[in-house]
């Protein structure tokens, strides 16, 4: 007994280090393709499948990815290694820091690495809200990857314990749906606060609606645009926020807490969070969840919401032969097959529409009805100069501030007008910062 | 006192005789004292002069001079703005608020640091039974890093999931750092004086330990109980000690709490615990606003040089009343 398990062990060993020393060999040929991403947990565990399926498909390059942390911060690693000239290869940038990205200097264009590296890539087959987002003048700037919007999630048991069947389209039916949930005691967090929630209720909110959120088609109009959202219906919207917080409907989770366990957990029967919480949901979900599209302003003829989530770009100052893997690398990525396992692995919407058509033949959707929220919101009506997106710079900044501004909300040390007139006036002077750094551009 | 000086007279005298004989008679004065092989010096120099290099003088010439640009954040575009930064910078009502929010919190987290540790290390010579088991607990925090303890703090005073955040709403208070600044401020506080108590409670144990028992005894002979001769003969004779720890103590609460606010609000909510140092950090590396954040860490170099000077200043003074 003891010596077969020796043997046993001493074979596995044997076997271990040949495979080690196989793995070495093809390692050191390779091309090393660095690649920063900034998704975590199930995501992230998805995103290290995505590149050891690449790395295992082909034996010239090697991506190796690296979680950098947030988008935030992975954007702030990004710029320090750029200026002394340590860049990855590949970056995973949010949709908010398009304009930051595209006007750096930094980067390559998707379609013009593409082209110059021989691989054809059909454009013309993105999703119509991916595309109107990321192509600009007919030409993508970087390579749509994780593409949501914000749908509401919410607890199908409670709801029925209230005596809803489902979620009401509007904010005016849905408020009196979640203080029926608190004033029946089904729970004491009828709804969870976002950590992301100037995305999906200030800047969703203001697509949906067609309200503008800036002048100038919100940015795609020219670098002079100016935010206006503190003289649309946001204002009322922050004060609907307020008086839910106030009287204990709509919960902050707080640090150290993610807003999306509150609800997987069942703690808050609801919560207005991004498409990919599909991977979180499902996984820890242990009551009857389902999810529907936003709601909007009584009275109003809903738009599309914009697309969230990030694109990846290719990172000017490396050898040919690793811009060669990454053109393969994101000719991989952009394979229907590839985006198919991708949408159904995250709950990112499908970015091109071959993988849509794919999945919906399969009866994908009728098996996973929540899958199709997203799509169908994004897709809904024309549209407009304000649901197309936002094209403002740095509006990394500007989010911080608007977020700092309506946590003064929160704690009642202003009022919503005055709060958002404050963070108007302060994103302006980004924006002006901005347009004098990238005048001519 | 007469005792000291006479032991230092013998011991210089020795010294100076061995100095005389390995330095050639030829050079005397001020001569004596340079090195005869200049790359040595140099050599024994350079760790030193390196660390400075890299982690200071670099530093500095790189905050001084993003301190007057623009700058996009990728350094393709550089604009001179001269004093533009630090002028949006002072008239900024954000920028006030943190630095009043600083000068207060670094106040009250130094002297209520140093009150505790002071209750710790008096307590300490009281303690009869279990001393080593107490000191133990007091220096555990120690021990523990910043962002770990920030995690801690933050998940116990949760107000969703947090167990003393849900026992405090039962009392009847309705706890919520998130919504309520001062709740915030309170537990931010809280954590770094608990973090940094033990750090003055063992100089200040050292301290108590060093005044003479003899001049104790003849407190308590002439009537005096513990607490008078505490006040009255052990804090005075540790003062030096105490004035070390105040200067310390603000260096900490302006520099140093940095983990523990990352981890526990961020900075907010709406900027109500954004001290001067995490602000630096926030726009510039968040908000890849580098013109500013340079700007203000310049602000901060000045504070700290202002540090230096009073602290050099009083050690001048000698607060002593050395036997």
């Amino acid at each position: 007994m003891a010596s077969t398990y020796m043997k046993s062990v001493a074979s596995l060993l044997a076997a271990g280090a040949l495979l080690m020393g196989a793995a070495g060999a093809s390692a050191a040929e390779r091309v090393k393709i660095e690649w920063w991403y900034a998704i975590s947990g199930k995501l992230g565990e998805t995103v290290q499948q995505l590149i050891s399926d690449f790395n295992k498909s082909q034996d010239k390059y090697e991506v190796v990815g690296t979680f950098k942390g947030n988008y935030e911060e992975t954007m702030a690693a990004m710029v320090a290694a750029y200026r002394v000239n340590q860049q990855p290869a590949i970056l995973q940038s949010a949709e908010r820091g398009f304009m930051t990205m595209l006007k750096s200097g930094a980067i390559i264009p998707a379609d013009e690495l593409m082209a110059k590296q021989g691989y054809k890539i059909d454009w013309s087959d993105f999703v119509k809200p991916v595309a109107g987002f990321y192509i600009v003048n007919g030409k993508p700037a970087a390579l749509p990857f994780n593409s949501s919007t914000p749908i509401l999630w919410y607890n199908a048991d409670a709801f029925k314990a209230a005596g809803f069947d489902a979620p009401a389209d509007t904010w005016q039916g849905l408020e009196k749906q979640l203080y029926a949930l608190k004033e029946k005691k089904v729970t004491d967090c009828p709804m969870a606060l976002p950590g992301d929630f100037q995305w999906s209720l200030i800047e969703n909110y203001s697509a949906i609606n067609d309200q503008p959120f800036g002048t100038k088609a919100n940015g795609y109009g020219g670098l002079d645009t100016e935010f206006v959202y503190n003289r649309t219906s946001v204002v009322g919207q922050v004060a609907r926020l307020k008086k839910w917080i106030d009287d204990g409907v709509l919960k902050i989770a707080g640090q150290g807490v993610a807003p999306i366990s509150l609800y997987t957990s069942g703690t808050c029967a609801s919560i207005i969070n991004s498409t990919a919480s599909h991977s979180a949901v499902e996984a820890d979900a242990k009551f009857k969840w389902s999810a529907a599209v936003m709601p909007h302003e009584e009275g109003v003829q809903p738009k599309n919401s914009t697309i969230g989530g990030a694109a990846l770009w290719a990172i000017k100052g490396k050898p040919e032969e690793v811009q060669a893997g990454v053109a393969a690398f994101f000719n991989y990525v952009a394979q229907p097959d590839v985006q198919e396992w991708w949408s159904k692995a995250t709950g990112y919407v499908p970015v091109t529409n071959a993988a849509y058509a794919k999945m919906k033949l399969e009866g994908y959707f009728k098996d996973h009805p929540t899958r199709e929220v997203a799509i169908e919101q994004l897709s809904r009506g024309e549209p407009t100069d304000n649901s197309r997106g936002f094209r403002f710079g740095n509006h990394n900044q500007s989010t911080a501030i608007l977020l700092e501004e309506m946590q003064a909300v929160w704690t009642g040390k202003k009022a919503p007008q005055e709060a958002l007139d404050s963070s108007v006036k302060r994103g302006n002077e980004i924006l002006r910062q901005y347009e004098k750094l990238h005048a001519g551009k | 006192m007469r005792l000291s000086e006479g032991a230092a007279t013998r011991l210089r005298f020795p010294l100076r005789l061995k100095l005389g004989s390995l330095l050639s008679s030829s050079e005397t004065g001020l001569k004596a004292s340079h090195f005869r092989r200049p790359w040595l010096a140099a050599g024994l120099l350079a760790p030193q002069l390196l660390i400075l290099l890299f982690f200071f003088f670099i530093p500095t010439w790189k905050a001084l001079s993003l301190a007057f640009v623009q700058v996009d954040p990728f350094g393709a575009t550089m604009i001179f703005v001269g004093l533009d930064n630090f002028t949006t910078l002072f008239s900024s009502p954000e920028y006030r608020d943190s630095a009043v929010l600083t000068l207060w919190f670094t106040t009250v987290q130094c002297f209520v640091t140093l009150f505790v540790a002071c209750l710790f290390a008096f307590a300490t010579d009281q303690v009869m039974r279990g001393r080593a088991i107490y000191k133990g607990v007091i220096l555990f925090p120690y021990a523990i890093a910043p962002a770990i303890s920030g995690v801690l703090w933050a998940f116990l005073f949760n107000p969703t999931v947090g167990p003393l955040a849900q026992m405090l709403d039962e009392l009847g208070y309705a706890w919520d750092p998130n919504r309520r600044p001062s709740d915030a401020l309170l537990l931010v506080s809280v954590a770094a004086i608990w973090k940094h108590v033990c750090y003055d409670y063992i100089f200040l144990v050292a301290a108590f330990l060093a005044v003479p028992a003899s001049v104790i005894e003849a407190g308590a002979i002439d009537g005096a109980g513990p607490v008078r001769r505490f006040l009255t003969i052990t804090l005075p004779m540790a003062a030096p000690t105490i004035f070390f720890l105040i200067v310390m103590n603000f260096v900490y609460g302006l520099f140093e709490t940095f983990g523990i606010i990352d981890v526990i609000t961020h900075g907010g909510p709406a900027g109500s615990t954004n001290t001067l140092v995490y602000k630096v950090y926030q726009d510039g590396f968040r908000q890849l606003d580098l013109g500013s954040s340079a700007a203000q860490s310049v602000v901060l170099m000045a504070i700290a040089v202002l540090f230096t000077v009073l602290q050099f200043r009083a050690v001048e003074r000698k607060v002593n009343y050395q036997v």
